[in-house]
This record gives C-alpha cells, sequence and structure tokens, in this order.
C-alpha cells in the first residue's frame, strides 16, 4: 500500500479517495453490524454472533500467521483454554466477571508465551507441525482429565447472566460481541501499526538483518504470539457463553484448521481478510447445511477449489485485480509492462505493511 | 517388569501400525515436499473398502485386502496428478488442499458407511493368543511388529538396492538436477505417492483390526502418524521407525501408567523434542 501511495501524480488523488472510502467502509460496516439485530431472525442472529467470534479469532490469528509469518496450527489450544477458563470459572469455581477476565487473559497469554517461546526457532513445516503438538497436549490434557473438564462429555450448563449489563436474550449478547470485537480489532490494528508491529513484519520479512540490527527477533516473535493468544483466548471465552458447552471440540486439531483455512481463503496478507474468510466460510456453512446433510463435503471442495484457482484468497484476488487495472492505467506514462508486474508483485506480497 | 512386558508389545504393536502409516507420509514429503494431511483418510478408506468387499462381494481376507490397497492407490495418484502436484512445494496451501481432501473422503465416508465403529475382520490363520511368561498374548498383534519389520526391511531394499530406489533417492538429494539428467521425476512421484497410499490403505485394513474404525479415528492416526515423522526426521524412514516405537510405547506406557495424562504424555515429549532438535531424530538439517 505504501508503494501505491508514493508513486506521484494521479495516484496522489486516488490514495486520498482511497482513504476516504476505506474510512467510509468502516463507518458502514460498523452501522450495518449494529442495525443487524433489527433485521435478522433469533437463529439468524446467532449465526451473525458466531462470524463475528470467528472473524476476531481469525484477526488475531493473523497476527502469528500473516504479519508474523509463523504458521501456527495450534490457535485451537488459546482458543480452547478462553472457553475453558470460562465454563470451569462459572460452573464450578462460581467466579465473578472480573475473576473470570483476568484469569482469561493471564491464561491465554501464558500459553501464548509459551508456544512462542517453544516454536519461534522452527521455521515452516516444523513449526506448523511444533504448534500442532503442543495444541495437541493441551486438548489431551482437556480430553483425559476427566475429574476437571468431564472428558469428552464437556462442561455445560453456561449462562450468560453473570456477565454485566447483559441479559440471556441474543440480542444483548450480539451487542455484547460486537463490542468485543470491534474493540479487539481496533486495539490489533494499533498494535499492527505499532514499532513493535512494524518489527514482527520485518522479523518475517528479513530475520538475520534484523538481527543483525539490533532487533531482538526471539523476542518480537513471541510477542507476536503473546498478543494473538490474548485474542483468541477472548474469541473462545465469548464462543463459550454463545455455546453455552465447552468440549475438547474447542481445543481440537480441526478448530486451528478452520481458522487456518479461514485466514489463507480470506487472505492472509491482509488484516481484514480472515474476518471475510470466516463470514464466507460460515455464511457458505450455514446455507448449505440448510440444503444437504452433505455440507462438509461442499465445503471440502470449496476449500480444494479456492486454494487452487486464488491461493492469495478472496482479498488476494480483489488486490490483484485492482493492481492490475491501475498498471495498465499507468502503462502511457512509460512504466514497462515488467515493471509494472513487478510492482503487482511486490503490492501483494508487502501487501500489509500499510495495511 | 515382567507385569509390563504386554504393555510394551502392546505399544510395539501400536508403534508398527504407526510405522506403515507414518512410512507413506515420510516418503511423500521427502520425495516431494508435500505434507499430505488426506493420509489418515487412504488408511480409513482402505479398511471400509475391504469390510466392502468381504460382507458385500464374499472376497476373501486377502483378496479384499488387494483391492483396497489397488482403490486406495489409484485414488491417490488421481488426487497427485490431477490436484496436489500443482502445489508442489509450497506447504501451506497443500494444508488446506490436503484437509479438503481429508473431510471430503471422511464425510463420503459417513454417508455410506454410517458413524458407527466396525472392526475389519483378522487375518486368517492369525487369531488365537501365545504364551509371554505373564499370560498370553493375541498372536494378531505380534503379527503386526513381523509385519512392520517386514515393510521396514523391503522399503529399506527397494529404496537402497533397486535402481528404482536409486533414482528415488537421486530424486529426493537433488531435484532440478535429477530432473536435467532426465530421470522419469513425476512418474517417481507418482509411483511414490501411490505406494504410500497403499501401504496407508494396507495399514487400515489389518491394523483396522487393531483400532477399529470410526468417523474422526483415522485423524487420531494420521496426528500421530505425522508426529512419528516430524520426530523421525521428515523424509527418512529408518528415523520414521525408531520413532514409531517410541511414540507407540510412550502412548501404550502412558494410558498404563498416568491414565489421566494419557495423551499428553505423548504430545508433551515430542513438543520438547522438535522445540530442540527441529529437524528431528533423524532429518537432514536445513531441508523445510
Amino acid at each position: 500500500m505504501s508503494s501505491r501511495r508514493a508513486r506521484p501524480g494521479v495516484f496522489e488523488n486516488a490514495a486520498i479517495s482511497g482513504q476516504a472510502v476505506r474510512g467510509l467502509s468502516v463507518v458502514v460496516i460498523v452501522g450495518v453490524l449494529a442495525l443487524l439485530p433489527f433485521a435478522l431472525s433469533s437463529f439468524n442472529l446467532g449465526i451473525a454472533t458466531r462470524i463475528l467470534i470467528f472473524a476476531m479469532f481469525g484477526v488475531a490469528f493473523n497476527l502469528v500467521f500473516g504479519l508474523g509469518g509463523m504458521p501456527s496450527l495450534g490457535h485451537a489450544a488459546f482458543f480452547g483454554v478462553g472457553g475453558y477458563v470460562i465454563a470451569l470459572g462459572t460452573t464450578r469455581w462460581d467466579w465473578d466477571t472480573l475473576t473470570l477476565a483476568v484469569v482469561v487473559l493471564v491464561a491465554s497469554a501464558a500459553l501464548g508465551f509459551v508456544f512462542g517461546a517453544l516454536s519461534c526457532r522452527a521455521e515452516g513445516v516444523y513449526h506448523l507441525l511444533l504448534t500442532l503438538a503442543l495444541a495437541q497436549a493441551i486438548w489431551g490434557l482437556a480430553f483425559q482429565q476427566i475429574n476437571i473438564t468431564r472428558g469428552d462429555h464437556g462442561i455445560t450448563g453456561l449462562t450468560r447472566e453473570t456477565i454485566p449489563f447483559v441479559g440471556a436474550d441474543r440480542v444483548s449478547f450480539y451487542y455484547f460481541v460486537l463490542l468485543c470485537a470491534l474493540g479487539s480489532t481496533a486495539l490489533l490494528r494499533l498494535f499492527v501499526s505499532s514499532p513493535v508491529g512494524r518489527a514482527i513484519v520485518g522479523c518475517r520479512e528479513a530475520s538475520s538483518r534484523m538481527a543483525a540490527m539490533g532487533f531482538r527477533v526471539v523476542s518480537y516473535r513471541i510477542s507476536a504470539y503473546v498478543v494473538s493468544a490474548i485474542f483468541s483466548g477472548i474469541a473462545g471465552a465469548l464462543f463459550a457463553y454463545h455455546q453455552r458447552i465447552v468440549s475438547p471440540d474447542n481445543l481440537a486439531w480441526t478448530m486451528s484448521a478452520v481458522i487456518f483455512i479461514m485466514a489463507i481463503l480470506g487472505g492472509a496478507n491482509s488484516f481484514y481478510g480472515p474476518a471475510i474468510g470466516a463470514t464466507m466460510l460460515i455464511v457458505l456453512e450455514s446455507w448449505v447445511s440448510m440444503h444437504t446433510a452433505r455440507w462438509m463435503s461442499v465445503l471440502a471442495l470449496v476449500f480444494m477449489v479456492v486454494i487452487l484457482f486464488f491461493p492469495q484468497g478472496l482479498v488476494g484476488l480483489a488486490r490483484r485485480r485492482r493492481s492490475r487495472a491501475a498498471a495498465e492505467r499507468s502503462l502511457p506514462d512509460g512504466i514497462t509492462a515488467a515493471g509494472a508486474a513487478r510492482s503487482e508483485a511486490r503490492a501483494s506480497s508487502h501487501a500489509e505493511d500499510a495495511e | 517388569m515382567r507385569q509390563m512386558l504386554p504393555h510394551i508389545l502392546n505399544g510395539l504393536a501400536f508403534g508398527s501400525l504407526l510405522f506403515l502409516v507414518a512410512s507413506g507420509l515420510t516418503l511423500a514429503y521427502g520425495l516431494m515436499g508435500a505434507l499430505n494431511l488426506a493420509h489418515g483418510a487412504f488408511y480409513a478408506l482402505g479398511g471400509y473398502i475391504a469390510i466392502h468387499m468381504i460382507s458385500q462381494y464374499g472376497l476373501p481376507y486377502w483378496g479384499a485386502a488387494a483391492v483396497a490397497m489397488a482403490m486406495v492407490a489409484v485414488l491417490a495418484v488421481i488426487f497427485e496428478r490431477v490436484l496436489l502436484h500443482r502445489l508442489l512445494n509450497d506447504v501451506l496451501p497443500q494444508v488446506v488442499l490436503t484437509i479438503g481432501f481429508a473431510f471430503l473422503i471422511a464425510d463420503q465416508i459417513l454417508a455410506f458407511f454410517g458413524g458407527r465403529p466396525i472392526f475389519p475382520p483378522r487375518p486368517p490363520g492369525l487369531g488365537g493368543a501365545v504364551s509371554i511368561g505373564v499370560g498370553t498374548f493375541p498372536i494378531f498383534r505380534l503379527s503386526l511388529i513381523v509385519m512392520a519389520a517386514a515393510v521396514y526391511i523391503l522399503l529399506m531394499i527397494a529404496i537402497h538396492r533397486t535402481k528404482v530406489g536409486a533414482t528415488i533417492r537421486a530424486a529426493v538429494d537433488d531435484e532440478p538436477m535429477a530432473r536435467a539428467t532426465g530421470l522419469p521425476v513425476p512418474g517417481l512421484f507418482m509411483v511414490t505417492f501411490g505406494a504410500g497410499a497403499a501401504l496407508a490403505a494396507f495399514a487400515g485394513v489389518w491394523g483396522g483390526g487393531f483400532t477399529g474404525l470410526a468417523p474422526g479415528l483415522e485423524f487420531q492416526v494420521l496426528l500421530l502418524s505425522l508426529v512419528v515423522v516430524v520426530v523421525g526426521g521428515l523424509g527418512s524412514v529408518t528415523g520414521a521407525l525408531v520413532a514409531a516405537v517410541i511414540v507407540g510405547l510412550l502412548d501404550q506406557l502412558g494410558k498404563v501408567l498416568f491414565p489421566g495424562f494419557a495423551l499428553f504424555t505423548v504430545y508433551a515429549p515430542v513438543a520438547l523434542i522438535l522445540a530442540f532438535r527441529p529437524q528431528g531424530l533423524f532429518g537432514k538439517a536445513g531441508r523445510e
């Protein structure tokens, strides 16, 4: 994005109007989200709530995945532990809201630290499998510690009435989730554009150069994990309230795989891409499952088709269209086709530096 | 210690099962850089097809096993040729593609065979048990260990003593150079991938009698096999064997000694091994 803004001439206007459009679209989206309860049935509002939770989880996940360049297949651990804290805290130990919130934050942050510290040196497929093994260890505990977690049956009987100012009805819970999601997204956005966020991108792009400049690559990677884990834990806590049951499924590797797929299909090299992927997949799942019991097969086919034809995800697809159009417009100004192709490649690979 | 003997043998038998699945996974990764998360689905599909062949068409055990292996191998080769080879050496899209394929097969199995756990019949002539001093042990499980050892020896001979094996090793070590000298690398990929899938299908037929077949179970086998593959070192068959024994023993002994921590005792040590030795026990450093 920065490279596009830096170009002279007609593009300055384009950049300004681009910012205006972006500001306007944020207002419109927030407005639509705020008005949704008036338009949707109670059932569909439940789906909208789930979308918000997974959009938030996806954006938090992408802090490690897209921004940090660390392919984690273990984020279910943070999500599930957030859920288990709520489930155990409310049904077993009668914690008050403040204690619950603090324990969710501390537990997921601590877990994020452990994951980050153990896996930050492993690259690529090793990172993937190491985080998978770590998350499976946590899942195994939830599965086997039947005295505490009730094992496979999960913990039932969660109520939303303990959340302050929020009743048990779906509408007020939706607004509560919306507030949490917007607040978390804003905070994550701030974090991404902060010096620490920039340094995390730097560690992804050129870790040895960053190390040579005196940045402690390992600590930046761990901090990415901690922040990502905190917000994933909050999303998991909200999901527990939403489902009113927490089981080892919340911690299972399929949960990690789902958020991974949502991020890639939405577009992992954009800040909002995972949120778009989450929206798309949950809408599709809800719609298809109304029509056929084999909705899983349909979703699986969609995964395969999208990844083969749009490997950069939906946001990547839109970007490519846009930058191709921009390249065509700029050709008469003397930029060669090769140069345009190069800047297109740069725009797509560095896309979220500016985002 | 003598009381532990049956559990140790159980661990070895389970490790043998994992080795049969993991050897295909590790070869596919070593040769093609392909992380195939649909490998567990090949395992399940093999078992279900064999059951279907026996119950619907009255095939004998070994005939059903051969049909299952052939069908799964054909399916795997088609999957590799049509879809997977487009994403070679690109792990993240591979994860999405192969998980998609695994979910697709799992859902179709659910539609076709239902969700109840079933057990494939055991190989004929291997019923009964032998005395091992502190009791008896099923011959079927012991035979699983023998079978894994035989597969390991055959694989070693195939890889180190045959011409095809030599070309495969060449393609693993330096793929562009192997292509440049005219070796049929895509054909090698196809053969390796198909053979790996057939091995997984065989594990599903044979080992299915050990674990049973049920929806979701193939993913448990897949994840433990992945653990075996990474602990052994991606691409190393010997590493897979050693790691399969370790993981099988950790799993069984964990279940006996610390029941509340059963799965934790497998995954936590594995995570620690990987954190401090990312390339695994027998892996070559530097290859991602």
